[in-house]
């Protein structure tokens, strides 16, 4: 309900309960008020009644005095005049209306009105005036008048009574109903509108409401309000860009070293080439070659120079900063576009990667470049967990059944893993919870930053998915790489 | 006087795993008038080194499938002949510098080189080891 129409309601109840005891007080004042002057008209009409009859009855006798009555009797018109005997044993046109036993007081020369009720249910008014008889008798004269005028009276004012309450209520209703929308309402509802257009993050409108009442007061605030959310969200995004440039440029470094870690072997896989060229065109700048060898050797030097062209451009690819751009892409496809960059480091390290392909297209929803960033990491990490050799397997397959950590943003989807698995060293219990910390490596001085793992967990979060690790000390160590198969999100 | 007919000309074994290297160098050394043996890994240098003990010259990649360069010559430094080794690497890497030559190669050579340059480093090393 309203909140106006609730102070309405109550204030109204207040008013018509006051005015309700008042008006139900005035009519019994009146109603009593009215009873008395009827009483005392009897009275009066009663006692002149009395001295003629008691004169007549004197003079004249029982029956001049008794026709008398009956003759005044017919001179009221709305007082009905009777003789009565006070004592039992007389005929009924003698006995008073109500029992003897209420009429005790006349015998004490007391003049006795009562209140009396017929069986239709009319009101009446009774009064008894005592008159002594010779011969030791009472009579006495009974005057009865309807009530009937009073209880019209009274109905009429319990009438005007209750149309004044009801015109009370019905148009304090209005009245509160137009003024409340007009001063509570209207800028109530402006108010709530700016509060869930600040909800929404929409700082942009200003509303100023007026006056200098509560209402008012709670527009300024909320007024203030949204310039100090708008100020808060400002810094935010500054900062979060900041933040977010800070952590493009650390990972482009990270590739980088990446880069450079590969790059050793990398020089190697290019020297070979450029050796075979260097060689077959100074071959050809000899003279007296033949003419079939020299073009042999061109073939040779064509397909040495294609070769290297090749090697570059995956080095280039890896190497190029870019925006991240996620999409449905071929898990395999990733795990393949990887072993070129690597198969130098692992021939000199004498380390065995085996890809074990998903029998078909595994598609997952991610940025292919970075997803290749974290593979290389996590391959390169089981590289440096063999300083002897060994086998490295990386796989990819679809998860049914697996914890979800809670900071997972969107747990109710198909997840995709996927897994290095190293015969290394293994890693101990104390160092599983510290190595996806930046900065924080096993590696000698110089040989490592630090990042990658960091890094890797950073992308793989970034993507709404997880990394998580299994390591027995001694026999190696598996992480596993989850991410969401669905694009949802980037979608929409 | 029974004439001997003299075998002077050098044999030399290359191993490398990229044919078209190798077949390059086997052209050229043949070209300059050495005999040339070619194998493609580690483990086949080794057995033609135990098999054949008159090569003058092993001209040998370092990283090979297989056996490395290294591993092979590592295994040779315990027998009684000892035939010169000339070790191909990749460029700027000095520590396979260092333990080619502390595992007892005549020379360690950059990939890439310089086709007269190796020439002059097979002549180089042939002619000092017969000296010795």
């Amino acid at each position: 309900m309203r909140l106006t129409i609730k102070i309405t309601l109550a204030i109204l109840l207040g008013v018509v309960l006051i005015f309700s005891v008042y008006s139900y007080l005035s009519i019994q004042r009146e109603r009593e008020q009215l009873k008395r002057n009827l009483s005392r008209e009897a009275r009066h009409i009663g006692e002149s009644l009395r001295v003629m009859v008691t004169e007549l009855w004197q003079q004249h006798g029982e029956d001049e005095a008794l026709g008398f009555l009956l003759r005044a009797n017919q001179g009221y018109s709305e007082t009905l005049v009777r003789w009565i005997w006070v004592s039992d044993n007389v005929p009924s046109s003698y006995q008073p209306r109500v029992p003897l036993a209420h009429l005790d007081r006349l015998h004490f020369e007391e003049t006795v009105t009562l209140m009396a009720a017929s069986d239709e249910g009319h009101d009446f008014l009774l009064t008894y005036l005592p008159v002594f008889i010779p011969g030791n008798r009472l009579g006495a004269i009974e005057l009865t008048e309807s009530m009937e005028e009073m209880h019209e009276y009274i109905q009429e004012s319990l009438r005007r009574s209750a149309i004044v309450i009801g015109a009370l209520v019905v148009s304090g209703l209005l009245l509160m109903t137009v003024l409340g929308s007009i001063w509570v309402g209207r800028p109530m509802r402006k108010l709530r509108a700016q509060a869930e257009r600040i909800g929404t993050g929409d700082f942009t409108t200003s509303v100023n409401l007026s006056g200098s009442d509560e209402l008012s007061e709670l527009s300024s605030t909320i007024e203030r309000m949204r310039g100090q959310l708008a100020e808060a969200r400002d810094a935010e995004q500054v900062a979060q860009a900041a933040k977010f440039e800070a952590l493009e440029k650390l990972r482009h470094t990270e590739r980088l070293a990446t880069l450079g870690q590969l790059s050793a072997g990398m020089a190697h896989e290019l020297g070979t080439p450029l050796n075979v060229i260097a060689g077959r065109a100074k071959l050809i700048i000899r003279e007296g070659m033949m003419a079939e060898d020299i073009s042999r050797s061109a073939i040779i030097i064509h397909e040495q120079a294609q070769r290297m062209t090749g090697i570059m451009r995956q080095l280039l690819s890896f190497a190029r900063r870019g925006e991240a751009r996620k999409q449905r892409i071929d898990l395999n496809l990733v795990m393949r576009a990887v072993l070129p960059l690597l198969e130098p480091t692992l021939n000199k390290q004498q380390i065995e990667l085996s890809v074990e392909d998903a029998s078909q297209e595994f598609l997952v929803c991610a940025d292919s470049a970075q997803l290749q960033q974290v593979l290389l990491n996590l391959i390169l990490n089981g590289i440096h967990a063999m300083p002897d050799g060994g086998r490295i397997i990386v796989s990819s397959f679809p998860v049914t059944d697996v914890d979800i950590p809670d900071a997972v943003e969107d747990p109710d989807q198909s997840w995709a893993c996927l897994q290095v698995s190293d015969q290394g060293s293994g890693i101990e219990p104390e160092v599983q919870k510290l190595m996806f910390d930046p900065f924080f490596t096993t590696k000698d001085v110089g040989e490592g930053t630090g990042l990658g793992l960091s890094i890797a967990y950073g992308i793989i979060q970034e993507h709404g998915g997880w990394i998580a690790v299994d390591s027995v000390p001694g026999k190696g160590s598996s992480f596993r790489a989850y991410l969401p198969v669905d694009c949802r999100k980037e979608e929409t | 006087m029974e004439a001997f007919s003299l075998d002077l000309t050098p044999r030399v074994l290359i191993a490398e795993d990229d044919k078209e290297l190798r077949e390059l160098l086997a052209l050229v050394l043949e070209n300059e008038g050495y005999q040339v043996c070619q194998c493609s890994d580690g483990e086949q240098l080794l057995a033609r080194l135990t098999e054949q003990h008159n090569f003058n010259l092993v001209i040998s990649d370092v990283r090979m499938p297989g056996l490395s360069g290294l591993e092979v010559l590592s295994r040779r430094r315990g027998q009684m002949q000892q035939i010169p080794f000339i070790c191909m690497t990749a460029f700027g890497d000095t520590q396979t510098h260092h333990r080619a030559r502390h595992l007892g190669a005549a020379a360690t050579i950059d990939k890439p080189f310089d086709l007269d340059e190796m020439m002059e480093l097979v002549a180089h090393v042939c002619l000092r080891n017969e000296r010795n």
